[in-house]
């Protein structure tokens, strides 16, 4: 035994000296105890582990409560952001983004776009215009400026035909193609039909009573399409036809590296070689001439000048007609009023409120009218014309009437042609080939002539009628060789062997 | 204590952990039945969502995950002859949106804003801001509100917000209501309003819009109700009458005075002006050096008449104008030149005139503006 244990109070000995509060120190004498208080071992959150349980059945119950108040108002549940907690948010609302920010300082629009990563908007309004479709897909394709910067938006109004099924289609292959560099930006088809009265066949769509009225509405749809697309990021917007046949690849470029707020190339169009080769198309792009404005004075309120036209003799410089072919085609013209075939503008002008009139502005209406507002809000407004677009040709009503009768007559003629070869080859196979019998009749003729002239010298009258004969009968001959004249002709040696006899 | 061991062994940061993992899975699982059970417009507004960036700023949009490859955009189908501007709005889900240009801000205007009871959820906002140092502090407290708003309790949010920052060509060096109002800088400061306005409409309007409500930011007061109210006359363009609330002196006591003189029916003498006038001069209202004895709107007020009344226009405020979207789709903006010799708002009621669409004003509906 060891003396320490000893001394111990309870003459004990203990393995586990921490077990009764002992510690392992060697007791102090006095009291004969080393204690310190409590004499136990305590845990150090004791209040906490007492009220365990109540906290337990707390939050067991507040979790409950606030499962029941989420279920029953579900616009109560907290927001847990967009950090790793949202995946415990109920639903997508929270991936949702309701506030968007821009400066409209930045979408101002520059020579450069393209570096700049311009967006450009493409709006085409169409109508019953699902066979142009196709070709006007593959001008889009074919476009050099970056794809993903051109948002593209349609307007299909009235259409009778297959537009919007056709369209959908297309822009749906277009944005699935795999190279992403093909796909586009936003696309969107409006669709709003405003009851329009007017054929679009192109004669009673260029006829001169249904301009006004047809100008007016077709700035109505260009207004609809502009408002419902155009965008906070825009800097530049591109109207362009369907109907547009051929056209650089690089237009986009080509007319935004002159820097002016708006745009437009020169429109021709290719026509039958009968008509003349090529004809200027557009002619909305004109200069104002002190002939038109007096013309607009004297005009009511409501009227509407439409270029083009006989009935309104303005003498304005056109665009269309100041084509060089071989001119510079970065030549730049001012001008007052604009053709809608293909026009580049700034996406500040239409956002400062210049628009299509669908009423009467100083006498125009639509792309005219759109040229004359700009010019009052101080925009620049330039046309190119030595740098031409080709519209399609599509044959008017006469064109084709022309068209139909100079192909009957093409027919007629190949009829013709063809009935006289047949009737050639018949002779040829009928008769023998004249010329032995000429030749015959000849030598027949000429012994004959002979003769005489050894028999009577005198009759000089007589031997000179074969020789005329010979003259005539043998042109005839080589021209035209028929089996009547034949048979005409045929008598002609016995009408001679009668004379002599 | 009677604890079970195995509790008594868990920690209590464990027990905590799991808890509100449960709350987590009880909100995961039990959140998609009830967004179907619950009303219309969680199902309106999903309808209602662009899933693209690009996309109107009318519409809220799906944000992407940040590792996700954008997939290309969409081709998206908008059925506008399916839009309806009709009587009652609400009934037929007619979205609106309230366009503000934006030069101070006051916190009065957008807690009245707030109140609006018109389903938030069909309501897109949008606001210009010129990029001056007052425009600066407009906007970053717009933002404040914007983002209080749009993440507060869901009823209360609006569908969409849009935020635009403008240069001003000619931005004047003080917003003070004396300088403001000064003739001379009449033309130049409308003609830049007008076009701060155009910039904000053709950039916001969106395809599904249905309705524009114009809503100048010094208005600070105007009836819970004032989008079915306006919407209920059934009138392309209407506005109601602007007053302002001041203490009078005279009698001592608050009195309401005709703040806004845009409205008005034309007179003859107006006219005569007009074709007296050079090409570029344009007329204004309420001036006293230009006497143009037109009937203003303001004067028509009748505190005890029906407040349904309407009385046509040819000129209107931009204070409070509740317009159908087809009148600015057709064309009728605020033009920034002398257009009849008439510029901005009032311009604007002669455009919209000219492709057919009237306008009509209610005398005895007031909304307020702030008194400086």
């Amino acid at each position: 035994m060891l003396p320490l244990h000893e001394s111990s109070p309870k003459g004990k000995m203990h393995r586990h000296a921490y077990s009764n509060g002992h510690t392992a120190y060697p007791s102090m004498g006095g009291s004969g105890t080393f204690s310190i208080q409590p004499h136990k071992f305590q845990p150090r959150s004791q209040p906490l582990r007492r009220r365990r349980q109540l906290i337990q059945r707390l939050l067991l119950g507040f979790s409950i409560f606030f499962t029941g108040i989420f279920w029953f108002f579900p616009h109560l549940r907290p927001n847990l952001g967009s950090g790793p907690l949202s995946l415990f948010s109920s639903n997508d609302e929270f991936q949702l983004e309701t506030v968007r920010y821009y400066d409209l300082n930045n979408v101002g629009g520059t020579a450069r776009g393209w570096e700049r990563e311009e967006r450009i908007l493409l709006c085409a309004p169409l109508r019953d215009a699902a066979p142009h479709l196709p070709m006007f897909f593959s001008h889009l394709k074919n476009l050099t400026y970056p794809h993903n910067l051109i948002d593209l938006a349609f307007l299909v109004g009235d259409s009778k035909d297959n537009t919007i099924s056709l369209l959908t289609e297309l822009l749906s292959d277009l944005q699935a193609a795999k190279d992403p560099k093909q796909q586009f930006g936003e696309i969107s088809i409006m669709e709003k039909d405003f009851g329009q009265k007017v054929n679009q066949d192109v004669e009673s769509r260029h006829g001169f009573a249904a301009q006004a009225g047809r100008r007016k509405s077709m700035a109505q749809a260009r207004n609809w399409l502009l408002s419902a697309a155009l965008r906070p990021t825009h800097s530049w917007v591109y109207w362009r036809d369907v109907d547009v046949e051929t056209a650089p690849f690089t237009i986009l470029e080509d007319l935004m590296r002159h820097n002016k707020d708006i745009i437009v190339p020169n429109v021709w169009r290719p026509l039958p070689d009968w008509l003349g080769g090529e004809q200027p198309y557009d002619l909305n792009s004109w200069q104002e001439s002190e002939t038109a404005l007096a013309l607009a004075d004297t005009l009511d309120e409501d009227a509407v000048i439409v270029e083009g036209y006989a009935e309104y003799a303005t003498w304005r410089p056109h665009l269309a007609y100041l084509r060089d072919p071989y001119g510079d085609p970065d030549m730049e013209m001012e001008i007052d009023g604009v053709g809608g075939v293909s026009i580049l503008a700034k996406a500040k002008v239409f956002r400062s409120g210049v628009h299509f009139p669908a009423f009467s502005f100083e006498k125009h209406a639509e792309t005219e009218g759109f040229g004359k507002m700009a010019k009052r809000m101080k925009f620049s407004v330039v046309g190119l014309p030595h740098y031409t677009i080709w519209h399609l040709y599509e044959p008017s009503v006469d064109d084709i009437r022309h068209m139909e009768e100079m192909e009957q007559e093409k027919k007629k003629k190949e009829a013709e042609e063809a009935a006289k070869k047949e009737r050639l080859d018949k002779i040829k196979d009928q008769f023998d080939f004249p010329s032995s019998q000429w030749e015959k009749d000849k030598t027949t003729i000429h012994n004959m002539a002979v003769k005489e002239e050894k028999q009577a010298g005198g009759s000089k009258k007589e031997s000179e009628t074969p020789k005329k004969e010979k003259k005539f009968a043998k042109p005839e001959k080589i021209h035209d060789v028929r089996g009547e004249e034949r048979i005409e002709k045929k008598p002609a040696p016995e009408k001679l062997e009668r004379i002599e006899q | 204590m009677p604890t079970p061991r195995s509790l008594r062994r868990t920690n209590p940061f464990t027990i905590v952990l799991a808890v509100i993992l449960c709350c987590g899975f009880f909100v995961f699982f039990f959140s998609p039945s009830s967004n179907d059970s619950s009303s219309s417009s969680a199902n309106r507004q999903t309808s209602d969502t662009a899933s693209n960036a690009l996309s109107p700023p009318s519409l809220p949009f799906r944000k992407l995950k940040s590792n996700e490859p954008a997939p290309p955009p969409p081709v998206v189908h908008y059925h506008l002859n399916n839009l309806t501007t009709s009587k009652d709005p609400v009934a037929n889900s007619e979205t609106v949106l309230i366009l503000t240009p934006l030069a101070r801000f006051y916190q009065e205007y957008w807690d009245n804003l707030l109140k609006i009871n018109y389903p938030h959820d069909l309501i897109s906002l949008g606001f210009i801001i010129p990029k001056t140092k007052e425009g600066n502090a407009a906007y970053s407290a717009l933002q404040a509100q914007v983002t209080k708003t749009q993440s507060g309790p869901k009823n209360k949010r609006f569908a969409s917000v849009t935020i635009l920052r403008q240069d001003t060509e000619s931005p004047l060096q003080s917003q003070n209501e004396a300088e403001r109002h000064k003739m001379e800088n009449q033309k130049t400061r409308r003609a830049a309003m007008a076009k701060a306005r155009n910039s904000l409409l053709f950039t916001t309007l969106g395809p599904t819009t249905s309705w524009v409500l114009w809503l100048d930011a010094d208005i600070v007061e105007f009836p819970p109700t004032l989008i079915q109210d306006l919407a209920r006359v059934n009138e392309p363009i209407v506005a109601p009458n602007c007053f302002q609330r001041f203490y009078n002196d005279d009698k001592k006591e608050k009195d309401i005075r005709p703040y806004d003189y845009n409205n008005w029916v034309d007179s003859p003498t107006a006219k005569e002006m007009a074709n007296k006038m050079a090409k570029d001069g344009i007329l204004l209202e309420g001036y006293a050096e230009m006497p143009t004895y037109r009937s203003l709107m303001a004067m028509m007020h009748d505190p005890s008449g029906d407040p349904g009344m309407k009385v046509k226009l040819d000129g209107v405020g931009g204070a409070a104008l509740l317009v159908k979207a087809e009148v600015h789709r057709d064309g009728a903006m605020f033009p920034a030149f002398p257009f009849y010799h008439l510029i901005e708002t009032e311009g604007f009621a002669k455009m919209a005139a000219r492709l057919n669409w009237e306008s009509y004003g209610l005398p005895n509906y007031l909304v307020y503006h702030y008194n400086e």
